[in-house]
């Protein structure tokens, strides 16, 4: 089924269709709001980000665009707790690198080929700046289009495509520098 | 890297969701708006055909009932638009309520007016405007719903049921 489908069953009312699509987007969603805070702050502004979304979902005109305006409202949620944390970006950007370093852990490969990349990107997510980060998370693990990210971000379409380009570049040489020999 | 999951897994997100979709919080917030609504309208009306000179204390006194009556309704105002979601089923009952409500209020001011012998046409007027109002509420409602169900049947169509399903 759609996710245009169970929008438009949810905003009939349908409690059922409502509950799948939060199945069906809890994980993109948390996955996302990880990318930006820890694991204890990332399960409760998951939670209040469903309820800002079940809240708006009646006045959502375009059931077809229900990713975008999704990812809106859960970054408007994450942003919104982060400013009660912290004074300024560079600060908040600063302590979100410092808090995924922390808890760097090993690499542990999955079986699945087709789930390494998408692994791995997550990995190196951790180095890059929380407007990079967030810009690759929706681009290439929620699948957004430059379009739908600069949305969701709310700015111009050439704004994410230079974020692309500087997270892309900033990961290539993260990566060189894993790669050269010690 | 370790493969991380949320402690909390969809169905107790969505059972985190339940206040929020809660049918009290759907009926609380309708019946602040339209008792605050309602209330306001009758203490007006009453002090609007008073007959005869009031001392400054009684105006004083309608006007605190008749503020504290519209800080009621612009609360379960708040509510409706957002705290409470309202889907289209909802939208329909409770513009229905509504309409039911505000002919019930026109009614009694109406009464009340020809009672008194005063102010009859300004009430009407007003009565006339509160039921125009929910009409138009309850019209946008089932059309809205209307809309989502032609949708709802289209996509339906686009989307056969998976085998599994089946």
């Amino acid at each position: 089924m759609s996710d245009e489908l169970l929008v438009v069953r949810a905003q009939l009312g349908n409690r059922s269709a409502l509950e799948d699509l939060v199945a069906r987007w809890q994980r993109p969603v948390w996955l996302y709001v990880r990318r930006m805070l820890d694991a204890e702050r990332a399960d409760d502004v998951t939670q209040e980000a469903w309820i800002a979304v079940v809240r708006a979902l009646p006045r959502l005109r375009e059931p077809d665009r229900f990713a975008p305006w999704l990812f809106t409202i859960v970054r408007r949620t994450a942003l919104n707790r982060l400013r009660g944390q912290y004074a300024d970006r560079h600060d908040l950007v600063g302590d979100l690198e410092q808090t995924d370093l922390d808890r760097s852990e090993p690499a542990t490969r999955d079986p699945l080929d087709g789930l390494v990349d998408r692994a791995e990107m997550v990995a190196r997510l951790a180095v890059l700046p929380l407007l990079e980060r967030e810009v690759l998370v929706l681009h290439y693990l929620e699948d957004l289009s430059v379009q739908d990210c600069a949305q969701v971000c709310g700015v111009p379409v050439g704004t994410i495509k230079s974020r692309l380009s500087r997270a892309r570049r900033m990961l290539r040489e993260h990566v060189e520098e894993e790669s050269e020999p010690t | 890297m370790t493969y991380e999951e949320s402690r909390a897994s969809a169905p107790e997100v969505v059972a985190g969701l339940s206040e929020t979709l809660s049918r009290g919080a759907r009926v609380r917030a309708m019946t602040t708006l339209v008792v605050g609504l309602a209330g306001a309208l009758f203490i007006s009306a009453l002090w609007w055909t008073e007959p005869g000179p009031l001392p400054a204390l009684t105006h004083v006194a309608f006007g605190l009932m008749t503020a504290f009556c519209l800080v009621w309704a612009g609360y379960g105002t708040w509510l409706l638009r957002t705290r409470v979601p309202l889907f289209a089923t909802d939208r329909v009952v409770a513009a229905w309520i509504s309409l039911a409500a505000s002919g019930l209020t026109g009614g009694l001011l109406i009464g009340l007016a020809v009672q008194r012998g005063s102010g009859t046409g300004g009430v009407i007027v007003v009565a006339a405007v509160l039921v125009a109002i929910t009409i138009l509420l309850v019209v946008r409602a089932h059309s809205r719903r209307a809309a989502l169900l032609r949708r709802e049947r289209a996509l339906s169509d686009d989307d056969p049921p998976s085998p599994a399903s089946r």
